[in-house]
């Protein structure tokens, strides 16, 4: 099941996907959580110490290719497996989940 | 980053649980758009419900497969209420109810998880429910 959770800024949403990951995980799922808020908070609600998450470190220029967006510009996508890429760079939150904070858009050799 | 978080999301085969930007333009752009389980949390005051419900609009429009209201901060019968009878005028399901909860008001402000500061909390016992309504419903 690949969930994703929106809402108003100031409605909960943070809380409920956070506490929804952990409850998922304690179920027996294998559960990835992803931040993709550009104020990133999902860690706290996983409960992680403040801090502990880091935003994505430079990516490897070689794990991603530019491919055409189609809409005349280009955009990166993952040119390695989606296991490699959470084993390397997400952030063990417990039994069965890892977080992985996309907020803050680095990547190796971009600029 | 966009791309990236699509070929995860898409890709991996774990189950995953993405904390969307809030507002809706994400969901045009389509970072949400991988997804098979969309929830929407809506407040149950106006404006936030008729935000939910442009979302839900949107969502439908995108093809992504559940597209659920999830009322948060209920704190009354009338409340649910509230929620409900908009929910049921647009045609938009709701998977879950959780009430309005001190302890995540509390958690929130000591920056910790409402599950380990109070797990017997009333809100993490309605994300259980939620949790086990979507595992029981999922394709």
């Amino acid at each position: 099941m690949k969930i994703a959770v929106g809402g108003k800024g100031g409605s909960g949403k943070t809380t409920v996907a956070g506490t929804l990951a952990r409850v998922l995980a304690e179920r027996g799922q294998q559960v990835v959580a992803l931040d993709d808020d550009s104020n990133p908070n999902l860690a706290v609600t996983l409960g992680l110490p403040h801090g502990q998450a880091a935003s994505l470190p430079a990516i490897p220029r070689d794990w991603l290719e530019e491919k055409p967006d189609g809409e005349g510009g280009t955009r990166l996508e993952l040119k390695v497996p989606a296991e490699d890429f959470i084993d390397r760079f997400g952030q063990p939150a417990g039994h069965n989940l890892t977080l992985l904070v996309m907020g803050q858009p680095s990547h190796g050799g971009s600029g | 980053m966009r791309g990236v978080l699509r070929g995860l999301v898409s890709t991996t085969s774990r189950m995953t649980v993405v904390d969307l930007e809030a507002g809706l333009e994400h969901l045009s752009r389509g970072t949400a758009r991988h997804v098979d389980t969309l929830l929407l949390i809506a407040e149950p005051y106006f404006k936030s419900l008729e935000a939910a419900q442009r979302s839900f609009a949107l969502a439908k429009d995108l093809g992504i497969g559940r597209i659920y209201m999830v009322a948060n901060k209920i704190r009354s019968p009338r409340d649910e209420d509230t929620v409900r009878e908009f929910a049921g005028r647009h045609t938009v399901g709701i998977a879950g109810v959780i009430p309005y909860d001190p302890a995540v008001v509390e958690a929130d402000e000591r920056g910790t998880a409402v599950m380990d500061q109070r797990p017997e909390a009333t809100s993490v016992a309605a994300i259980r429910r939620l949790a086990d309504q979507l595992l029981t419903t999922a394709a």
